[in-house]
């Protein structure tokens, strides 16, 4: 029956999905970038949008939060899943609240406005069933897609108000976003760049070679010289994994040591990173916020004789707090680490922080 | 109704259920006086609830009183906007307001259950004097099985800091009451900091029991998070930019403020906390970052 098999077929794309963000998780970095990791996602959610069985919104958002759930267990520290889950869930809601009539989009989130202004009940179960609710989704969602497609080239666009001649940039590891960033401006200014390598995985190398390529002066320097040099910088431009809730970040290990070394000479820190690397989480979650992955980059298995003595660890991220960042270029533009409050709460429905 | 029916009322509320919120009963004396109301207009009834609510700031002067009267004014203005005829005003009015109310009574449940999950195992917390909103977030935690120590300052003059460590006894929390003065000895020992608010300021300040600013200042010199738990209707529309903006009628009680001639000669009960001392605020509506206070307020009062 064609029906069944559209099911089968769907769930073993969830299925491939989910092995295939258990398997990346455990490499060196990623082996895929975040942004396509949440084009699949949103992709995904597409998928099981067209083809799930539901009757009404309610079922929906069922379905999704529970395959979002497997999805973030499977990768905690790949927050772009749960960020898109969570994005897809906002959709129904807002499309939902259309096709009821209702213009309480705006009165989505709690306010004291709305505690004193709300007669009888606000519980809205979702339960109503609308025929072209699934269309508008799908649309909705491909809206969503496009924009994805274009967060990069939309920070790019910015590159010149922010870099010019003659200045020197430092940055660390390798971060797609800054790199596009970086060659955007080189167009049309000549600057030069300093690139952390970032020990154990040194990332900084591949970023250092991209960056030539378009003949940018390009100098790598070890994480320890770091301090030593950051007195001849004049901005520190980094991406990051994820944009906390708090406006802190979690970035790749040493991107701590660049923001003190940064703070302490008054150089701008400036992040780049897309609408969609925002999590409602706060660095508190001790369980799901650090990553540590085989030492064996930091002390390899051939010293034996150390091995036993000593304890090695390799940790994926560091958590950077939000006093030291200077601003934020998204693909909607710069914002200061104090606002990120105010975009959060326009991406994500807050019964949604929880999956 | 008459003033002195309501300041009875409102005292009652008070004694009935001591852990009730002071704004919580205030709200409950101004509803009960709006069904007594007897004027015929909308004008006269906002003239009479703002008599109103100056009897009640007299009888207890603190902050949140204050601010709970002011929602309740702002909450009839909102409504009599919707409906310009009294009477059917009034029945709208008397229904949101009961709602409004069993609202409002759960949001210490809803922050005690936010704020609950920032403690972790094994941690050691520092509070000041008597908070029933850190009190019932030390509950959830505890509730949860976690295991952690708290340390409560003495806060004179009233030695409130007392009366939060048999409560927290009761619960079968490890407490230890430090003195005032020796805040900044056993900073390096606490993991972090949780204190009540009595007001929250529009800049994200906040007003609460004489001593927290020190208390703020420490942690913010060891680098220790200093968390604020508030129920949003302490929102209130004051932006001092130091001690001395802070109204006198908070600062002191109401009996002293009629009676005292010389205020210099007496002790404030509150100081205010600048945001940019505070890390992070848990409210009902969310965790919030100072900024997103004055969000908030203007979402309401514009």
């Amino acid at each position: 029956m064609p029906g069944a098999d559209k099911e089968i077929d769907l769930s073993e794309r969830i299925e491939s999905f989910l092995s295939e963000l258990k398997r990346c998780g455990s490499g060196a970095g990623s082996l895929r970038g975040s942004a396509e990791t949440a084009r699949e996602t949103t992709a995904l959610l597409r998928k099981i949008t067209a083809q799930a069985r539901w009757g009404n919104a309610g079922e929906l958002m069922e379905i999704i939060r529970k395959e979002g759930r497997r999805m973030t267990a499977a990768q905690p520290s790949e927050t772009t899943v749960g960020n898109m889950v969570r994005r897809v869930l906002k959709i129904i809601r807002e499309e939902y609240a259309r096709s009821r009539g209702s213009s309480e989009e705006t009165d989505q989130q709690e306010s004291l406005h709305k505690l004193l202004t709300s007669g009888g009940s606000s519980e809205d179960n979702f339960r109503q069933h609308f025929a072209h609710l699934k269309a508008n989704v799908i649309e909705a969602i491909n809206e969503l897609l496009t924009e994805l497609e274009g967060t990069t080239d939309n920070i790019s666009m910015q590159a010149l108000e922010h870099i010019h001649s003659n200045e020197v940039i430092m940055t660390i590891g390798r971060s797609r976003t800054v790199e596009a960033f970086l060659k955007d401006a080189a167009r049309k200014r000549k600057f030069h760049v300093i690139v952390a390598e970032c020990a154990p995985f040194c990332q900084g190398h591949e970023m250092a070679t991209s960056l030539c390529k378009e003949d940018i002066e390009t100098t790598v320097i070890p994480d320890a010289a770091i301090f030593a040099v950051m007195s001849r910088v004049n901005k520190v431009i980094i991406g990051t994994q994820t944009v906390l809730a708090n406006g802190g970040l979690r970035a790749v290990n040493g991107t701590h040591t660049l923001a003190l070394a940064a703070k302490h000479h008054s150089t701008p820190l400036i992040v780049c990173a897309p609408m969609f690397k925002l999590s409602p989480q706060f660095p508190n979650e001790e369980d799901t916020f650090h990553k540590f992955v085989s030492p064996h980059e930091v002390l390899p298995f051939t010293e034996g004789e150390i091995l036993s003595k000593v304890n090695a660890h390799c940790p994926v991220f560091d958590y950077v707090p939000p006093e030291l960042i200077t601003l934020f270029i998204s693909n909607i533009g710069g914002n200061a680490p104090s606002y990120i409050y105010r975009l959060m709460s326009e991406l994500y429905h807050p019964e949604d922080h929880e999956l | 109704m008459e003033e002195a029916e309501l300041v009875e009322y409102f005292r009652a509320q008070i004694r009935e259920d001591p852990d009730v919120a002071s704004a919580v009963a205030a709200i409950q004396s101004l509803l009960e006086f709006l069904k007594r109301d007897q004027s015929e207009t909308i004008l006269g009834l906002r003239e009479n609830m703002t008599k109103a609510i100056h009897r009640l700031e007299e009888t207890d002067s603190s902050v949140a009183v204050s601010s709970g009267g002011e929602l309740f004014l702002r909450f009839i203005s909102l409504t009599s906007l919707e409906h310009p005829d009294l009477s059917q005003c009034r029945n709208v009015m008397i229904e949101r307001g009961e709602l409004f109310l069993k609202k409002i009574s759960l949001s210490r449940g809803k922050v005690g259950k936010l704020c609950h999950t920032f403690i972790k195992d094994g941690a050691k917390i520092l509070t000041h004097s008597s908070s029933r909103v850190v009190l019932k977030v030390l509950e959830n935690a505890a509730a949860d099985n976690k295991r952690f120590t708290v340390y409560v300052t003495e806060s004179q003059p009233d030695s409130a800091g007392e009366l939060m460590a048999q409560k927290l006894r009761k619960l079968n929390i490890p407490v230890t009451v430090v003195l005032d003065a020796a805040v900044g000895y056993i900073m390096e020992k606490v993991d972090l900091v949780i204190v009540g608010a009595e007001g929250v300021v529009e800049s994200g300040g906040v007003i609460n029991k004489i001593g927290t600013y020190q208390m703020a200042v420490c942690s913010k010199a060891h680098n220790k998070p200093f968390y604020v738990v508030a129920e949003s209707f302490k929102f209130v529309r004051l932006y001092p930019l130091n001690q001395q903006d802070v109204p006198d009628r908070f600062k002191y009680k109401a009996d002293i403020l009629k009676s005292v001639k010389d205020l210099n000669q007496e002790h404030p009960m509150i100081d205010y906390t600048p945001p940019s001392l505070i890390t992070l605020l848990f409210t009902d509506l969310g965790v919030l970052t100072p900024s997103a206070v004055s969000d908030e307020l203007i979402k309401l009062y514009l």
